[in-house]
């Protein structure tokens, strides 16, 4: 994004909208710090500027990956579907991409709000290949791993973005081994991060999988998302 | 919430799978949700999200899209244990849980725990705190209605989950305890 500082009347519409917080007024005029500025267009097109001073320029690389990232409009190239996420549990009555003797994992960081440098993602990444975990293919995050599934390729390690989500299944009994992992990041991450995990329902319609997290030291929310079985192939 | 999703490579190779979303759509919308994707998505998008206030509207909608029977896969998020309870009635199964543990990481760089409780409302977080904290002032001040705050809040989530009821609920909150 960029601000034509000519037009700029320095009102701070943008500043108010912007998810965060690259935006200042800085001598009457608004400023973006390229540096914080996630590319998410929500200033472009939520701000209301009355003098249209807001203007969505052309993004080359690597500066460009970090739009789809951010800006949740739009259709991601390699997911399908909008936003930063993929299918995962949505669509698993139809899919059974998760499976009865798997437990899928969900690490999305700079959520909420806070944004993450994509270099951050290498935290866990190098901390999962000496478990082996099975990364979801359709993800945006695998996508911009090396082809060993450790590192995030170099030119691109610093772009910043608002969130990027480590999607990826393990067999139920490597749970304990990416629990242990989330609580040595959460001490040398500089961002916030948010985690969920995907069970299937047992029949009766309990979850196991809450008391052992429980049990962990991991507190479940009582909110979830739910997938009630009525899709179909 | 309530979520319908079309499976890639599956559910979207029907050559009625349009259809079926747009009813999906409609029975949403009949149902008066607080929010609801906008209408022009409908026709492209592969997802189609509304937001309920209460759990019993969320039973009559899921009722529906059972006797429909339309194949599309259907999230609800909310209370495990109300939703637990709604499908059973209804004569469903859970099939698939997504747990949230929370968030972990440097907690310090995070707005207010109420402010949060409006921003997170949009799961892509298109909705900045200073937004929350300029319209708490705002309201205040007696320039604008806590329901034309919580509207103006809820406009950058375009997937229309922003729950505007609850956000409501938590700007009178915000605007009383400060």
């Amino acid at each position: 994004m960029e601000i034509r500082e000519n037009l700029c009347n320095g009102c701070g519409k943008c500043v108010i909208v912007c998810p965060v917080q690259a935006i200042k007024i800085i001598d009457n005029k608004a400023v973006i710090d390229k540096n914080l500025c996630v590319e998410c267009s929500i200033c472009y097109r939520n701000a209301e500027c009355p003098v249209n001073a807001i203007k969505s320029r052309r993004l080359v690389w690597p500066r460009i990956i970090r739009n789809p990232f951010s800006d949740v409009i739009g259709t991601h190239k390699l997911t399908g579907i909008p936003g930063r996420g993929t299918e995962e549990m949505k669509t698993n009555d139809v899919t059974n991409r998760f499976g009865t003797d798997e437990y899928g994992v969900s690490i999305e960081l700079g959520r909420p709000g806070v944004g993450t440098v994509l270099k951050n993602i290498e935290l866990f990444t190098t901390k999962f290949s000496q478990i082996g975990v099975e990364y979801e293919k359709m993800s945006p995050v695998t996508a911009i791993l090396t082809e060993d599934k450790v590192n995030i390729k170099d030119d691109i390690k610093d772009e910043r973005v608002l969130s990027a989500i480590i999607e990826f299944k393990i067999p139920k009994n490597k749970i304990d081994q990416v629990l242990q992992i989330i609580k040595e990041v959460e001490k040398e991450i500089d961002t916030v991060f948010s985690v969920g995990i995907v069970s299937r329902v047992m029949k009766d319609g309990s979850i196991p999988i809450i008391d052992i997290l429980d049990q962990q030291g991991f507190k479940v929310n009582p909110n979830a998302k739910i997938n009630i079985g009525l899709g179909r192939a | 919430m309530i979520l319908a999703m079309l499976a890639a490579g599956i559910n979207d190779k029907y050559p009625d799978s349009r259809q079926r979303l747009i009813r999906i759509a409609e029975i949403m919308n009949k149902h008066n949700p607080t929010n609801i994707m906008m209408k022009m998505a409908w026709k492209i998008s592969p997802v189609i999200t509304a937001a309920f206030t209460d759990i019993e509207t969320v039973k009559q909608v899921i009722q529906t899209l059972k006797e429909e029977d339309l194949g599309v896969s259907i999230v609800i998020s909310g209370l495990i244990s109300e939703i637990k309870e709604t499908v059973k009635e209804i004569g469903l199964n859970m099939h698939t849980v997504h747990l949230s543990l929370g968030t972990f990481g440097k907690k310090e760089l995070l707005p207010s725990a109420k402010t949060l409780e409006i921003t997170t409302m949009c799961g892509h977080h298109c909705t900045s705190s200073q937004s929350v904290e300029y319209y708490v002032k705002l309201i205040k001040a007696g320039k604008i209605s806590v329901e034309k705050a919580a509207e103006k809040l809820a406009k950058p989530c375009v997937c229309g989950i922003f729950n505007i009821s609850r956000a409501i609920k938590i700007l009178n909150e915000l605007v009383n305890q400060s």
